[in-house]
């Protein structure tokens, strides 16, 4: 893994405009940047990334199996009492994933460490998808690129196979998102022509405007019947909004299904390291009601004395809390022996019970961490996109950065 | 030839429809029987090692029988009907009468029903009712699995447990009247931000 300056695409911003791209810059700072992109070998993709990754997702839902069945975890992650039927129910029924992004610290070296997963409302699609592919097949043809590089990327193609695997043929399927915020817009339009492809009836409405029949089933903004929803929105928020007593009699299918709730919960990072402690590609993570007074001193909750104490040094070195829920960074804290804290201004979940997570320090590249996400489709990797920051808490504002293998 | 990584097409690129194959991993195949009626479950319920009981049928039929109204297909003419479903397999819809406008009042006739073991998925027993297909077989009402018979025991995917689309009310698509909108996007999980408001749903 390295990071290697390139000439940029003469003109890229033009066709990013021509294209619909139109959040490559944000709040005045590129969101899209081609002036450097990371390089990885064959080896590293698919030894240290790709198989891992699919193998991550597959111990999620060993995870989600157990705590389906399971209200001690239900509760720690906070789901509401009277859905949890209704999740149980779509698990059972082996409801279909679609998709989702895992975010990987990763160096090139050591074994990739899963920082959290995106399994429910994962965005940065287009760019991933799309955009970064575009990039590839120009700079291979203006020879910045070689004839023998690659890239990881069949995530579109993979996303059409899974939509045609998981739908009836010329099924309906709405997708709904915030109109008004482009990136989120992006993703969903992104799926849409996946879905499209794949031989379906895709069509949007925007979150707020979806409503409740007379029949109690859910209607788009022209009235017409869902009768299966893909919602950029969370389920964590879903379960608990106006219409959410009437999830499960609305009779509607969920993409992504409602078991999600489980895996994007943060929760789920202390049950992985309960179900695989030292898994090489976990980090120790507790819940930090569970290990507070260890952390200053005292002792942790007897049910986690074992463990906490396997990990109290690598704990020790530096450590991270964040919120079960929680996106694009928020509520997130870094802390290290002598260094002061380093939090991120948005604190809108910090309510929420936190986890600790053991430190994996990102990579510094020019000043910038790279963090790399991988992409599930289904139930298989099928790619990735990176996201570097001067920060080492990536947010909204990071920025997307390309990749080729080479050797 | 050079194995790649990298796709060969994005959404920027059409060319053309993907060839789809449809596979099931093994992992996801639950012993699955199906009846055409209430008493051949309880008759078999009651030969040895079996995963259901009589209690089972009996609650699983009723489940099957109330999904069957709530999810099967309904259409706006016989004709319609027969011919996704064969000649004879259709009737009139039961719940019709109850809902206002109609217009789809048939459906497929009832044709039993398919009991699935998810205890190996931390659970109990599902079921799905069944319908004919236009080809002379069975098929849940999601209708992307189908089934040469409506008495046999085997292994099927856990999808085929998937509940499918409702119907009741209304089909999928089909236009309704709508009598409250702004039930989801309040976001109750996130409070306002001491920096701002907050820009994604997603992440």
């Amino acid at each position: 893994m390295e990071k290697r300056h390139l000439p940029e695409r003469p003109g890229w911003r033009d066709e990013a405009r021509k294209l619909g791209f139109t959040f490559a810059d944000m709040g005045g700072e590129p969101y899209w940047d081609e002036t450097s992109a990371y390089r990885f070998t064959l080896h590293e993709i698919e030894n240290d990334l790709e198989a891992p990754a699919t193998e991550l997702d597959a111990l999620c839902r060993e995870a989600v199996s157990q705590a389906i069945a399971d209200d001690y975890w239900l509760e720690r992650m906070a789901i509401p009492p009277e859905q949890r039927d209704f999740i149980a129910d779509s698990w059972r029924r082996g409801e279909p994933a679609l998709y989702g992004r895992m975010d990987l610290a990763y160096d090139g070296t050591g074994p990739a460490k899963l920082l959290e997963y995106n399994a429910d409302t994962p965005t940065s699609l287009y760019e991933s998808a799309s955009f970064q592919w575009l990039w590839f097949e120009q700079q291979q043809q203006a020879g910045v690129l070689g004839p023998d590089s690659d890239q990881f990327n069949s995530i579109h193609e993979s996303l059409v196979e899974r939509f045609a695997e998981i739908n009836t043929p010329a099924e309906d399927v709405h997708f709904a998102a915030d109109p008004d915020n482009p990136e989120d817009y992006a993703t969903v339009e992104t799926l849409a022509w996946a879905a499209r492809e794949a031989g379906l009836g895709a069509h949007f409405t925007a979150l707020s405007a979806i409503g409740l029949s007379e029949d109690g089933q859910f209607a788009d903004a022209e009235s017409r019947v869902i009768g299966t929803l893909f919602k950029l929105y969370p389920w964590e928020d879903m379960l608990r909004d106006e219409f959410a007593p009437h999830l499960q009699s609305s009779g509607t299918r969920f993409i992504e299904p409602p078991w999600k709730a489980l895996v994007s919960n943060k929760a789920i990072l202390p049950l992985l390291w309960q179900i695989a402690p030292g898994h090489p590609n976990l980090l120790p993570a507790f819940f930090l009601e569970d290990v507070a007074d260890a952390l200053t001193g005292g002792s942790p909750a007897p049910h986690v004395a074992q463990a906490f104490a396997a990990a109290e040094a690598q704990l020790r070195a530096g450590h991270v809390t964040k919120p079960i829920f929680s996106r694009e960074g928020a509520g997130v804290s870094l802390i290290q022996p002598g260094k002061p804290p380093v939090t991120t201004p948005d604190d809108s979940y910090s309510h929420h019970p936190m986890i600790v997570q053991a430190l994996a320090p990102l990579p510094d590249f020019d000043g910038f961490h790279p963090v790399v996400g991988a992409w599930i489709i289904g139930e298989t990797c099928t790619g990735i996109g990176l996201r570097e920051d001067r920060s080492r808490i990536t947010h909204n504002l990071s920025r997307f950065k390309p990749h080729f293998i080479e050797g | 030839m050079i194995l790649r990584k990298r796709g060969r097409r994005a959404a920027l690129i059409l060319a053309g429809t993907a060839t789809l194959t449809l596979t099931a991993c093994k992992d996801d195949q639950v012993d699955a029987q199906s009846f055409p009626d209430l008493e051949s479950c309880i008759a078999a319920s009651k030969q040895n090692e079996l995963w259901f009981t009589e209690d089972d049928c009996r609650k699983n039929f009723d489940a099957a029988k109330q999904e069957f109204m709530e999810t099967a297909p309904r259409y706006a003419s016989k004709e319609l009907c027969e011919q996704e479903h064969g000649v004879g397999n259709c009737g009139g819809d039961p719940a019709a009468q109850q809902q206002s406008g109609g217009g789809f009042s048939f459906m497929p006739l009832f044709m039993g029903y398919m009991l699935g073991s998810m205890m190996s998925r931390g659970g109990g027993i599902f079921s799905q009712p069944m319908v004919r297909t236009a080809d002379g077989k069975y098929a849940t009402p999601k209708g992307d699995q189908s089934f040469a018979t409506n008495r046999g025991a085997g292994k099927v995917p856990a999808q085929s447990f998937q509940r499918a689309p409702t119907t009741l009310g209304k089909p999928p698509m089909s236009a309704t009247q709508v009598n409250q909108r702004g039930g989801f996007g309040a976001s109750a999980t996130s409070r306002p931000s001491s920096s701002g408001g907050r820009s994604s749903f997603g992440g």
